[in-house]
């Protein structure tokens, strides 16, 4: 296993080193000038010279990219044009509350994907099985920007139960320990902040996670559909053991492989898609930070923030290969 | 099921309550803004909202009166021209820093030129500075601010736009710990909370000179991030914000029918125009007229902005400095007078042209544009329409690329810089134009210090503008605010928000 690990992680370098020359090509091809979107409309050529020369951009683009490669190596993404500070250190502060909300998300999908995928395989062509499919569809056809609105307009709005944007109400929230407003409230045992990290939370996560709860759910219902023949099942049946037993204990946890690696995927995109429902949520996270830094052409932030972004998908999929090898013990790497 | 419920929501309402709890004891404006606020570096951006967030913080050097039609003194009390490269100003005694420390000239001198001027990291030089290239203090409380050429409209880029900092403060703890951990103002509010990409909190200096005069100014003000326009106008009629930006209009029945909510339009000070670079078709001034007359603004404010605009004729509105209601001459819609030009410029059978617009960064740009384009096809200046997105678009108009752009140009108190950063020779290449008599009268303008003869200057440079069309003047979009009917504050044209100026009812 950890051989095999390893070797995985040392074949990600040349996949990160391609996907840095990537991106570094990609934003500097971008029409659009950093100097020019950063210093308002009323600089002048003067102003904008000065900034190009301390931003180095007056240099070869294969120094700028050497320059960048070597900082990377060394752990540092550079100084982010707009903000005048070091972009890991912008990344480190808005990354939390990214994973929070991806976090969050994840749990509503698997929470309300998982059971309902099993009882939609375990009982095909029942009414919970059209109601699954149904709700499947729906979450995997609706563009989240859109659901996100929606749901501001109906719980925020008509029924207003919850607030409509942001990730804390000012004054409820202690200091910051974590970055995570949930753990940070908890470990502060402030209740009330709880509640206030829970009621902004839910929208944004919900809005993000339904198109996973979608997937997530079909698949189940499939893996599930699938072993539900199978001989195993039939014998756990024929030793007469409860059909809740037979189909949890032994048609669902024979059925994860699939789903974890599902998940595994989805996690990625949620983290891609938490860029546009941070932006209409107005939750401050590195979703929203990166569409910032574009529309800035913060080039060190762009490509920190997808370098970020790449290593966080890469080390999400060895995670879920050496799942694998516990969820199903014929598995060894 | 129903017991279930009557639970869930009394724990609902207890959790509401203890979250509220320690919020009920003062007066708090909440605030729906359009601007993303990311940094604590109060040089780190140059956008209207921020310049007045960090004016009012740091107090604002002085401020334009959109009532007086003129400049008015704040930490800088008052000032004189002492020659036409020298200006003076007299700082306000009574301005302490949050510390107790008096806000001094050497502040004013260390925030120019090492903030705004000298540091790397300050986005404000041309928008602050200008023309200064040196500030010295004269005494304790008199600066005197050294310009490289004569230049009259300096109030318009110091006034609401000079952030002045604390030297001591930089001295002692550096550039980023000062901004981020000891931010002090001379200012009537005081940073309270900066969450970048969610929320700004100032709170009020109760002995601030300016806060004594207006006791019913909010205690808290929450600057809340909200891009999005049904963010702002389900926020405003939750009560959870008392103020919205820029409400567009077709949102704005949903706040007139909430009784506690009004809608407060304002004239923005944001000139909006169809520029054209001097280059095939454009270089004929007739092609120029042409367009001008061909787009039936009128119209287009009646149908497409509901009234929510105020046309121009010329490059300027009332309100805005020079402004000259008898400005002539008048590009009125006459489609027929546009086919005679376009004949009398060689085009008898129309000319292809394209038109390029942003999409989403003024409101209903798109939709504009695209109901230009017909007007435009009818008199023959046969138009395709590109709408490249806002970065794209912005380096190619700055780099002289984009031959026919909508476009707006804000911040437009005083037209002097906007008028000579367009349309003076060299200036930029944005549009490219060159017109010896044009750059004369600016060049004048710019160097006369007497307001009467200033203005005369400035209106026959406009006219002659509006004469040679190298852009045709449209209209100033109405900016329309939600506001709780508890806050008493009328929006500034310049989209800075003066907590100072609100009354706020308990």
């Amino acid at each position: 296993m950890a051989a095999y690990l390893t070797s995985r992680l040392l074949g990600t370098v040349p996949v990160i080193l391609l996907i840095s020359l990537l991106v570094f090509g990609l934003i500097h091809a971008a029409p659009g000038d950093p100097t020019l979107m950063l210093l308002g409309e009323e600089t002048n050529a003067e102003a904008v010279a000065r900034a190009r020369e301390h931003w180095g951009l007056d240099r070869p683009l294969y120094v700028q990219y050497l320059k960048f490669l070597a900082s990377t190596l060394a752990g540092d993404f550079g100084t982010s044009f707009k903000f005048g500070e070091p972009v890991s250190g912008v990344i480190r502060q808005r990354l939390p509350a990214t994973v929070e909300l991806a976090l969050c998300s994840i749990v509503i999908a698997v929470l309300l994907a998982i059971p309902l995928g099993v009882w939609a395989g375990a009982k095909p062509n029942s009414w919970i099985d059209n109601l699954g499919t149904t709700f499947g569809l729906f979450g995997i056809s609706m563009p989240s920007f859109w659901l996100a609105i929606m749901l501001i307009l109906l719980l925020a709005g008509t029924l207003n139960i919850l607030p409509t944007s942001g990730r804390s109400t000012y004054g409820v929230a202690g200091p910051e320990i974590t970055g995570f407003y949930l753990i940070d409230s908890l470990l502060q045992r402030n209740a009330a902040a709880v509640w206030d990290a829970l009621t902004h939370v839910f929208m944004p996560a919900l809005a993000l996670g339904v198109n996973m709860l979608g997937i997530l759910m079909r698949v189940t219902r499939s893996a599930v559909l699938e072993v539900m023949n199978e001989e195993y099942v039939v014998t756990a049946r024929s030793k007469g053991l409860a059909e809740r037993a037979v189909i949890w204990r032994h048609a669902a946890s024979n059925a994860l492989i699939p789903v974890i690696t599902v998940v595994g995927l989805e996690l990625g995109t949620l983290l891609s898609g938490s860029i546009i429902v941070e932006t209409v949520f107005a939750w401050p996270g590195s979703g929203s930070l990166l569409i910032s830094a574009l529309n800035a052409r913060d080039y060190p932030l762009v490509t920190g923030l997808v370098m970020v972004y790449t290593a966080a998908f890469v080390l999400i999929n060895l995670i879920i290969d050496a799942l694998y090898a516990v969820v199903d013990p014929r598995i060894r790497y | 099921m129903q017991t279930f419920v009557k639970i869930s929501l009394s724990a609902v309402l207890a959790f509401q309550l203890i979250a509220a709890a320690p919020l009920a004891a003062q007066t708090r404006v909440s605030i729906g803004v359009t601007e993303t606020i990311e940094t604590h570096n109060p040089y780190g951006d140059s956008v209207s909202l921020l310049y007045g967030i960090w004016s009012e913080v740091t107090g604002p050097f002085c401020t334009y009166n959109y009532v007086k039609g003129d400049f008015e003194g704040r930490l800088a009390e008052r000032w004189k021209v002492e020659s036409p490269t020298i200006w003076v100003f007299y700082l306000n005694k009574n301005y302490k820093f949050n510390d107790g420390s008096p806000v001094t000239a050497d502040d004013v001198v260390h925030s120019l030129t090492r903030r705004v001027i000298g540091d790397p990291q300050s986005k404000q030089k041309a928008s602050v500075a200008g023309p200064i290239v040196k500030a010295e203090a004269v005494d304790r409380y008199t600066v005197k601010f050294i310009t490289d050429k004569p230049a009259a409209p300096l109030l318009s880029f110091v006034c609401d736009r000079l952030i002045v900092t604390s030297k001591a403060i930089f001295d002692k703890h550096g550039r980023d710990a000062a901004d981020r951990n000891y931010m002090l103002g001379g200012g009537p509010y005081s940073l309270k909370e900066l969450v970048p990409g969610q929320r700004l909190v100032i709170a009020k200096r109760k002995d601030h000179p300016e806060a004594k005069k207006n006791p019913r100014a909010p205690d808290e003000i929450v600057y809340r991030v909200m891009r999005e326009t049904e963010q702002r106008v389900t926020a405003l009629l939750n009560d959870e914000i008392q103020i919205a930006q820029f409400i567009p209009p077709h949102l704005r029945h949903r706040v007139e029918k909430a009784p506690n909510l009004r809608i407060t339009p304002v004239d923005s000070i944001e000139i909006m125009f169809l520029a054209m670079q001097p280059k095939p078709p454009f270089d004929k001034k007739e092609v120029r007229q042409a367009v001008c007359h061909a787009i039936n603004r009128d119209q287009i404010i009646k149908t497409l902005l509901e009234g929510f605009a105020s046309r121009l004729d010329g490059p300027i509105g009332p309100g805005q400095y020079g402004y000259d209601p008898n400005l002539k001459p008048k590009m009125n819609y006459d489609p027929e007078k546009a086919k005679k030009l376009l004949a009398q410029a060689g085009y008898p059978n129309g000319v292809d042209v394209e038109l390029q617009t942003p999409v989403g960064r003024y409101t209903l740009d798109k939709q504009i544009t695209e109901a230009m384009v017909p007007m435009l096809n009818a008199v023959g200046i046969r138009t395709r329409l590109l709408t490249p997105e806002w970065p794209t678009l912005w380096a190619n108009v700055q780099k002289g690329l984009v031959p026919f752009y909508y476009m707006g140009r804000g911040s437009v108190q005083d037209p002097s810089a906007a008028l000579h950063q367009y349309f003076h020779t060299g200036d930029t290449p944005r549009i490219g134009y060159s017109n010896p008599k044009l750059d004369e009268l600016l060049d004048k303008e710019q160097a006369e210090f007497d307001p009467k003869k200033r203005r005369q200057y400035l209106s026959q440079a406009m006219s002659l503008l509006t004469e040679e069309a190298p852009a045709c003047f449209m209209w100033r979009h109405k900016l329309l605010w939600g506001l709780h009917k508890r806050v008493d504050y009328k929006p500034l044209p310049d989209g800075r928000i003066y907590g100072i100026d609100m009354k706020v009812t308990r």
